[in-house]
This record gives C-alpha cells, structure tokens and sequence, in this order.
C-alpha cells in the first residue's frame, strides 16, 4: 500500500519545484501587491495599516494618472500601425533578392540592438535646438539657421518621440514580418496570378491570412512594449514638457520611487495589470478566431 | 490553327541552359504530354508558357497573339500545380470561384459554373470544406476543378499526379482524360511518367536536356522511336539493349551477339542495312516481344533463344524473368505460367521483327 501510494505520488515531487518557483515568482508578487494596494504604505512612514478602497477611490480622481494612460494610449495607437506598415513595405522590398540584400537587413536591424535609454539619449542629441544636426540639416534646405525645439514645443514633442520609438522598432517588425512574408507558399502566389489576381487582391485574400498569425503576434508584442513606453521618453523629454508626454509606466515610476507613495503605486500596478491582461485576452482570442 | 506556338525558345536558370531552342506547335483542343526525367525541361517550359518565368530568347504565341511579354493573369490560361496550391483559408467554393471572382464576372454566374465544375469532378459534397480537411485525391480534384472552372484558351498540368497514390493516380489519369474528351479543350500536361504521357496524350514531347527529342502520337513514338533514348524511354518495363554485330547469317543478315549467339534479322529488315555488314550496333528488344517458344510456330522473324532464367518478377498478369542475353542482363515479359522457378531452362522466340537497331556512335535508330 504505501508502495503503490508512493508510485502515485511521485510525480507531483518531480513537478513540486517548478511549482513551487512558478508561484514565487508569478504569484506571490502579484497576491502581495495587491495586499499593499489596500495598505496605507509609503517610504517616509512606517505605518502598514490597512485603509480598505482609498488607494483605488484615489486613483480614480487622480486627473494626472488618467492623462498619463491617455499619452500611452495615443503612443501606442500612432506608433504601432506605423511601425507596422512601414515593417510591411521594408519586408516586402527584401523579398526580393537585391544585392548585398543581407548586408542591409543586418543595418536595417541595428537599432533594436541599442539600448532603449542609448537611443532615446543620442535622438535627443539630434533633436538638440543647438547642436542637433537635425536643426542643422533643416537650415541647410531652409537656408536660415533653425532652433527648432524638438524636446520642448507642445506640438513637436510627440511627433519628436514617436519618430524615435519608429526608428527603433520598425526593424524588429520588418524582420518579422520578413520572416512570415518569405514562408508564404509561392505556388500559391503563382495560382493567384494565373487566376488573374492582382497585386491588392493577393495581397489581402492570400498573402494576408498567411502572414496573419505571426503578424498578430508582432503585434501584441509591440503593442505591448508600447504600453510600458519609458526609456526613450525619459532620456527626450522627462515626461514634458509639464506632464504633456508621461506616459503610464512612468506615472508609476514617479510615483513609486521618487514620492515613494508605495500603496498608491501598487494601486496603478494592479489597474495596469487588469487592464493589459484584459487586452491581451482580447486580442488572443481575435487571433484564434482569424485562424 | 495552332492554338499554342513556341518559337525558338531558350530559358536559363543562372549559368544553366534550361530550355535549348524549343519549337513547338499545338493545335486547338488536343492534349499534349511534354515528358521527360527530372531536369529535362519540361517543367520550365511549361512555367515560360505560363509566364510564371520570363523567357530569354523566342517567341510564345497564344491564339494566334503573341502573349510572352505578357503577365500570367493576361494570357487566357488556366493551371493545375503539382502540390495543388489551394488557397488555405478559403473554403473549397471559394478557392474554385476565386479566378471567376479575380476577372470580375458577375456574381449570377458564379455558383452555376462552380457548381458545373464540381459536378464534373463529383466534389459537390466538399464545397463547403477547407482545403486542410480533404485527402490528397481531394485536393488534386479541387485543384482541377480550380483551372476548368474557367472558360480558358489553355489547359497547363504540372505533374498534377505525382503527389498521389499509385491506385489514386490511375482513378485520376482517366479522370482527366475524360475532362479533356468532354471539354475539348487544349491541353498541356507535364509529367515525368511515361505511363502517363502513353495513355492520356493525344501527342507525346519528349524532352530531354532541354530540347525535344522527339514528338508525335504515342504509338508512333513507342513503335518507332527515332533515338535509343526514346525507346528505352517508353514502355515498361523497358526495353533491352544488347551490344552486337551486324553479321551476314544465312542469306540474308544477322545480329551477332558478344557470346556468339546469333539473331537473323527478317529479309525486310535486311537490305536497309546491308550496308552495314560487320558494323556494330545496339540490338533494342521491348521484354513483350520475348516469348516462350511453342512448338512448330514458325513466323518470318522470329529467333529462338534457349535462356536460363536468373530471376522472376510476377506481376499476376505477366511475369518478368530476368536472363542473360549476349552478356548482359535482359528482361523478357511472359505469360504467369511460362516459368516456375529460377534457373529453370526455357525456349524463348524473340520476334526481330520488331527489334530496334541502334548506332552506337550517334545513338539514332536505324
């Protein structure tokens, strides 16, 4: 009997640690932050009472938390379908065989090598009123010296920020997307052209379906990396100017590390997490429904 | 009026000349085979046809218009791949009515020419299916049904049956050639199985490195085939060649062989060749004109051979008993019961009559 109990039982010892890790790591972090969103924790005090809903009744009058997701959400809405495109078109120019085709693709991926906080840090050189050789390029076609504010101007921060965030991830969905594009069954393609499909046509009734799933994927990826935007805003423009550019995560960062408001900072992790987990449950299900 | 004219054509893949030279004329509603081994061509020539490749030299005329410089959508053709090339994601109605949806014809129209099609090929039953849910019979169906669905000029089959089964294969041989028959439509059917090109073409192209090597109906290929190479390509198994002599033999002449045995040819044959007495050739023997001997049978031209029989093959049908004939090997196709075991001893008439002689040096029929 206590033979057999031990055959029974021996593989929840084997599957017992990577539990045991899984839950250290994924669960226990996310129980006790929620246990602190409820306390009334921050770093000068030492109190750890509990204060029940205030963290969350807070947040939901906290005007500047609420402009924080606005800028993430307008981010990610006009940074990922750019990036997206211009992947797209990037990755169907390399289909070809061009010479020196690899040599180029190699360049071209170069940017999601560098640092975020690296390339946020040499665009604002770039952007720099002064010095930045993009002022310099434009007074070279203007013909007049050119200061323009890249990092500071109202109207010119986001479209400053953005081009950075494009410049960076474009590459990782061109080599993605170049990757889906080149399995594409070619046979097909030719059955297209042969039953007189033009170039949109194939494109959206064959090409499309087939590059879907990978697409999706390289969407959620970015769609995702977006949503927690900080480096390269950090390094440009510290959220300004004012908080016209903070984004979400680095609401919570200021929050969290610089007023050290501990509780209220969980209370913003937690709404983030429900919120992402709520879109990325969303989009999975959209995917496997395209399949 | 030929409904397909290739002129001079030369295709090259990088440093490889891939199609040397082709001239080619079909005429409207007939079913051509081009056949050929891997590499020949064939294949290539049919994609140029298609413009799926640019030719580099010649001319391709459709109808009468010259359609070479012309993409593949603007050439009135319609094709049938080797892998099928459905499009996955699109149900079996719409993959059939996608070339009718892409040249806009109107939506009426539609549903009766898929269905007529499907009905032609017994798929009604699929339309609503996806590709990833039919077996390979079903899919090469749907994939034909895809091409004559459309009221094309051309019909081109890349080895559509290669992908399936030997009993599958043989179902869809005659399948075809019945679509042609009730279509009459222009066909182009590539395929490396000369089974195939012998029991569907109305003319054979045999191809070979690039240029054909011959062409015309299939029996006239098969009964008298210009090079060795087209007469040890058709027929199965297929033919035998033997190294010999032309000898004078009793009056007339003979075909003297490495081991001293001698064939005589029928006088018919004889004086054609009798400028060649003591010449060698290649003696060219299909394993259905090998027999057993009866006795008292004595036909102009036949030869007989006492074989010692090194290994059987029954088929059920027939049975191929492998023996050696002047020194090299040579399959000789009898009757189920004509031989029962090996080394068995057995009186063979091998008809001269129908033998191919060979010039070894250029490999061209005499």
């Amino acid at each position: 009997m206590r033979a057999a109990f031990a055959d029974r039982n021996f593989k929840y010892l084997l599957i017992g640690p990577a539990i045991f890790v899984l839950l250290l790591i994924g669960v226990f972090p996310l129980v006790y932050l929620l246990i602190v969103s409820f306390q009334g924790i921050t770093m000068t005090e030492v109190s750890t009472e509990f204060v029940g809903g205030r963290n969350y009744a807070q947040l939901f009058d906290d005007v500047r938390m609420w402009e924080a997701l606005l800028h993430t959400v307008i981010f990610t809405a006009i940074a990922l379908p750019i990036e997206l495109l211009l992947g797209l078109a990037m990755a169907q120019l390399f289909l070809e065989k061009l010479p020196g085709r690899q040599i180029f693709i190699a360049l071209l991926v170069l940017p999601v090598v560098v640092s975020p906080i690296v390339s946020g840090a040499t665009w604002s050189l770039l952007f720099d009123h002064r010095f930045g050789p993009i002022n310099q390029v434009i007074g070279w076609i203007t013909g007049n010296d050119t200061a323009i504010l890249w990092t500071i101007k109202p109207n010119l921060v986001y479209p400053a920020i953005i081009a950075a965030e494009i410049w960076q991830w474009t590459p990782f969905m061109f080599l993605l997307l170049l990757a889906a594009l080149a399995n594409v069954d070619k046979s097909q393609l030719e059955a297209a052209s042969i039953d007189g499909a033009g170039w949109w046509r194939t494109f959206f009734r064959i090409v499309l379906p087939a590059i879907w799933p990978v697409m999706a994927i390289a969407i959620l990826i970015r769609g995702l990396d977006l949503f927690r935007l900080f480096d390269i805003i950090w390094a440009l423009t510290r959220g300004g100017p004012g908080t016209m550019t903070e984004t979400i995560s680095m609401f919570t960062y200021v929050k969290g590390f610089q007023q050290f408001e501990t509780s209220y900072t969980a209370a913003v992790a937690f709404l983030v997490i429900i919120l992402l987990s709520a879109v990325v449950m969303l989009a999975l299900k959209r995917v496997e429904l395209a399949r | 009026m030929a409904d397909l004219k290739i002129t001079a054509l030369h295709k090259y893949y990088g440093g490889v000349h891939a199609v040397r030279g082709i001239n080619l004329e079909i005429p409207a509603g007939e079913f051509t085979v081009l056949v050929g081994q891997s590499g020949c061509g064939k294949s290539t020539l049919l994609r140029t046809i298609a413009g799926l490749e640019e030719l580099d030299k010649g001319s391709i005329e459709i109808g009468g218009e010259v359609v070479h410089h012309l993409p593949p959508r603007d050439r009135d053709i319609a094709m049938v791949f080797q892998n099928y090339a459905l499009y996955p994601y699109m149900k079996v109605f719409d993959n059939i009515a996608f070339g009718l949806r892409s040249r806009k014809t109107p939506k009426a129209e539609i549903g009766p020419k898929v269905d007529r099609a499907a009905g032609m090929l017994g798929i009604h039953h699929l339309l609503d299916r996806y590709p990833r849910q039919l077996s390979g019979g079903q899919l090469q169906r749907v994939a034909i049904g895809r091409a004559i669905v459309r009221n094309a000029r051309l019909y081109l089959f890349d080895e559509p049956l290669s992908n399936l089964d030997a009993q599958l294969r043989d179902e869809m041989r005659g399948e075809i050639k019945r679509l042609h028959q009730e279509l009459g439509k222009t066909m182009i059917y590539v395929t490396h199985d000369q089974i195939e090109a012998m029991t569907m073409a109305d003319r054979i192209v045999l191809m070979r490195d690039g240029v054909i090597e011959q062409a015309g109906a299939p029996l006239d290929l098969f009964e008298r085939p210009a090079t060795k190479y087209v007469a040890g390509f058709l027929g199965s198994p297929s033919m035998n060649f033997v190294e010999a002599r032309l000898v004078a033999h009793g009056g007339g002449l003979g075909t003297l062989l490495d081991d001293g045995t001698a064939l005589p040819l029928p006088p018919s044959r004889s004086e054609k060749l009798s400028g060649r007495i003591d010449q060698s050739v290649i003696l060219g023997l299909r394993p259905e004109h090998m027999n057993r001997a009866h006795p008292g049978e004595s036909r102009s031209g036949l030869a007989h051979y006492a074989a010692t029989i090194e290994l059987l093959q029954p088929t059920g049908s027939r049975t191929y008993a492998t023996f050696k004939l002047g020194g090299t090997d040579v399959v000789a196709e009898l009757q189920p019961h004509d031989v029962t075991q090996i080394n068995q001893k057995i009186e063979l008439s091998i008809d001269m009559n129908r033998a191919v002689l060979v010039d070894p040096s250029t490999e061209k029929v005499l």
